[in-house]
């Protein structure tokens, strides 16, 4: 019997760890690790070690599916396809193509996200987005402008070398467990860690300086370090004067944020201010994590902007051991979005408002017509399939019934739709609501390159067939597009890569070919260029190559709490489970460990609510009400609940105000209230 | 040669259960604990060096064998005195008893080992004292703690 070891990308986190799968007889039979990757040194998390049961799970779609009635009909491709031409073509016909919306994937590999956005585009409609619109679209806005590139400035083995590393908004020990081993490494060669957070975490347990913040005051934080580190001169002049612009205006901004008043406002100890910014300011090499903490916000733009704040005064950028590092949820979010499955950008980070951008599409492209941008975002597509705006859907592995906020929102605005097809691997809540189901592969069941959250582009392998009738996403996504009319003859991944080489100049230089074993880190502009692991080393992709300081006043989150809602709701992640939890849920050795939604509440309030621990308790915000099990504990601060958001439940309750530039909704802060189910 | 814990690296996310179910057909034998609100300890067999496991064990079934505890599934009978008599709670008896078995013939070296995300296991007696002191000295030599 011969055993053959494929190697391939893990479908999780954005870490992009690697693994073998074995196969024999054209069987998946077993993980195997992968003791030289760069990043994971052969590790895995939880997750990655149950990915197998994600592959084989006996619930994974094997035909195309159409409604019939109250259930469902296996169909034909044929027929399948015929079906999604009719429904987006009727769409186009009848109310032209800015009335059909397409939702591209970031678990989807680079070519695929690439063929959906050409498609959306050659069809006329500027609406293309992906999931990075609920994580890192504030990151894609403020880093752009301040740092004049949206991607985390250095790799994650680099965090090692860093002598403070200053965590925030990122409970990276659950996330994305193997970066905790390069702070362990940074550790032991002395680095102070300082988390901020608002929850005691095992990331917090890590730290050295912990700041438990009040949810949604993290501009005040970010701010009150930067008083502290400009009033004590710790600033690096050379850089502030020779690299940036806009710090004078930010020292004005930033005098009233006293360590005493930013205490005030975020719960946090003066002392452990000054501590923290001097720490972070006084080290040689310093970098800043941050994830959704950050960037789940009203202020998420803001948020990142006071962290690159932070980083440019103290000149940590450009070097090993620091950088701004943007922690990315899904394998492939960084992809999707530099394949320009974004409202706002076409491949490479061109602006789809800009007319260059289209005459520079148009002719590689060989078109005419293509929209100018920018298009609905995800969280605006499904207001405006509300209201009627949006008529057709091409959904493409995204669950928005769950993963959106305010979700019985959602149900009736994907109900409103004439037309709605859902290509995924299992029947999650936005399939539900489909006209027309599409089976699409996971990632070991298909080829292609992905793009973890360091820039690192890695191919991952195919190791097996796909289910009964499903295909590969990109041969769906071609026979849409050629029943469509379109000239989509793309044989395999690798000649779409090629495609990618020739019209996205970040990835000009990474070609099939060359993404070997380690990959490649973009910008790659030619075919013999490294890669460049450490962004902004000599200078800025802004006017004159100088970044901008961008002073941000403190907004509180749009919510409050208040008497009829005393409690602040915050949301997050678990060590087991993955996003809207389509594939964990259904994972037996992870859904075992976590099975039930729960709301972490703090021991002093359940008390006073005569809540006691297991009881089951219903959270009510203005959106609706769910059901979820008391966790007292003391990792939250009074007045704060914690839910994970891998179960339909937490949704249903999530506030869909958005953060006016990036459209990011705020998922870590709603005004909630608990009561006791009797 | 047991699989060593730096509980200070330990980050509870459980990838040593999930991976050790995995290599051992769904039936694992380490489990996390978590203390307090953050720390967290992974808990498997110790291979004592007088392990009350073996002696509680009238067929044989566990014995030692160098320094490691090893198990023979053939002469198991399930009576479950290996579980009663360990101290750690880490023999267990489903049937037949399990215990860590350090992935004799499944892997160079533990599963555990290699999947854990934060290096906090090892099978290195010294690594977490080592790296204690080389903290400790970089310390000193700083003149103190920034």
């Amino acid at each position: 019997m011969t055993k053959v070891l494929v190697p391939t990308v893990c479908p999780y986190c954005g870490a992009g760890c690697g693994f073998f799968i074995s196969v024999e007889k054209e069987r998946a039979t077993g993980i195997e690790y992968m003791p030289d990757h760069p990043v994971s040194e052969g590790a895995l998390c939880s997750k990655g070690n149950a990915a197998l049961e994600v592959l084989c799970h006996q619930e994974r779609f094997t035909s195309p599916l159409k409604r019939k009635g109250e259930g469902w009909a296996r169909i034909s491709w044929e027929e399948a396809i015929d079906l999604v031409a009719k429904g987006l073509g009727d769409a186009i016909k009848k109310n032209g193509p800015g009335s059909i919306a397409f939702l591209a994937s970031s678990k989807c590999s680079n070519e695929e996200n690439y063929l959906i956005e050409k498609l959306a585009r050659l069809l006329g409609s500027p609406h293309v987005d992906n999931c990075a619109r609920l994580c890192h679209a504030p990151s894609v806005v403020g880093l752009n402008r301040t740092l004049g590139a949206a991607g985390m400035t250095n790799p994650i083995p680099d965090i090692a070398s860093s002598k403070c590393v200053f965590i925030i908004g990122s409970n990276l020990a659950e996330n994305h467990p193997v970066i905790s081993r390069w702070i362990h490494r940074a550790k032991d060669e002395g680095a102070v860690v300082i988390a901020a957070d608002p929850r005691v975490t095992h990331t917090s347990w890590m730290a050295d300086v912990f700041l438990q913040l009040k949810p949604g005051t993290d501009v005040a934080l970010l701010n009150g370090m930067a008083h502290v580190i400009i009033k004590e001169g710790l600033v690096d002049r050379d850089y502030i004067a020779q690299r940036t612009r806009g710090f004078e205006e930010l020292k004005e901004s930033v005098g009233d944020y006293t360590p005493e008043k930013v205490a005030e406002i975020t719960g946090v100890p003066a002392g452990d201010i000054v501590r923290a910014a001097r720490a972070y300011a006084i080290s040689p090499a310093s970098s800043i994590l941050y994830s959704m903490g950050i960037t789940q916000h009203t202020t998420g733009t803001d948020n990142v902007q006071a962290v690159s704040d932070l980083a440019l005064i103290c000149g940590h950028l450009g070097k090993p051991g620091t950088g701004v590092m943007p922690l990315r949820g899904q394998n492939n979010v960084q992809g999707a979005c530099d394949m320009g499955a974004l409202a706002e950008f076409y491949p490479g980070y061109k602006k789809a408002d800009d007319s260059e951008t289209i005459r520079y599409f148009s002719s590689a492209w060989r078109t005419e017509g293509l929209p100018l941008g920018p298009g609905l975002t995800a969280t605006q597509m499904i207001d405006a399939a509300g209201t009627g705006d949006i008529k057709g859907m091409y959904v493409v592995g995204e669950d928005p019934a769950n993963s959106d906020p305010c979700s019985h929102n959602v149900h009736s605005a994907l109900d409103n739709l004439d037309f709605l097809v859902v290509q995924d691997i299992f029947m999650t809540a936005t399939a539900q609501l489909a006209d027309v189901v599409l089976p699409g592969a996971v990632w070991a069941e298909k080829e292609g390159s992905y793009t973890n959250t360091e820039r690192r582009v890695q191919w991952s392998c195919r190791a097996i067939d796909p289910p009964g009738a499903a295909l590969s996403d990109l041969e769906i996504v071609c026979k849409v597009a050629r029943s469509l009319g379109l000239d989509f003859y793309y044989p395999d991944a690798a000649s779409v890569l090629a495609e990618i080489n020739r019209t996205v100049p970040q990835y000009a230089g990474i070609t099939r070919e060359r993404l070997e074993r380690d990959g490649l880190v973009w910008p790659c502009p030619t075919v013999d260029h490294p890669g460049t692991p450490i962004l902004h080393s000599s200078g800025f992709k802004l006017a004159e190559g100088r970044a901008c300081i961008v002073h941000v006043p403190y907004r509180p989150a749009a919510e409050v709490a208040s008497w009829d809602y005393p409690f602040i709701l915050t949301t997050g992640r678990v060590a087991v489970h993955h996003n809207a939890g389509s594939m964990t849920r259904r994972s037996p050795s992870l859904i075992s460990r976590e099975p039930d939604l729960y709301v972490e509440i703090n021991t002093a309030d359940a008390a006073r609510l005569k809540v006691a621990d297991g009881d089951e308790v219903t959270i009510t915000t203005p959106r609706g009400e769910t059901e979820a099990y008391a966790r007292l504990t003391d990792k939250v601060k009074r007045g704060v609940v914690f839910m994970p958001f891998h179960f339909p439940g937490t949704n249903i309750l999530t506030t869909d105000i958005t953060d006016p530039e990036a459209r990011i909704p705020e998922f870590k802060v709603a005004a909630c209230k608990i009561s006791r189910r009797d | 040669m047991p699989v060593y814990i730096d509980i200070s690296r330990c980050i509870g996310c459980r990838s040593c259960e999930v991976a050790c179910q995995r290599v051992h057909g769904g039936s694992g034998h380490v489990n996390v604990h978590f203390v307090g609100d953050s720390a967290s300890v992974p808990i498997l067999c110790h291979h004592c060096e007088e392990a009350s496991c073996t002696m509680a064990c009238f067929s044989g079934a566990l014995y030692k064998d160098g320094d490691k505890t090893v198990f023979d599934v053939e002469k198991c009978t399930g009576c479950g005195l290996c579980r009663l008599a360990c101290p750690f709670g880490v023999v267990w008896t489903d049937k037949i008893a399990h215990k860590c078995d350090l992935c004799e013939g499944l892997a160079e070296v533990p599963t555990c080992v290699t999947t854990c995300p934060a290096n906090a296991l090892s099978t290195d007696f010294d690594l977490a004292s080592r790296r204690a002191r080389a903290r400790a000295a970089r310390v000193a030599a700083q003149g103190g703690r920034r």
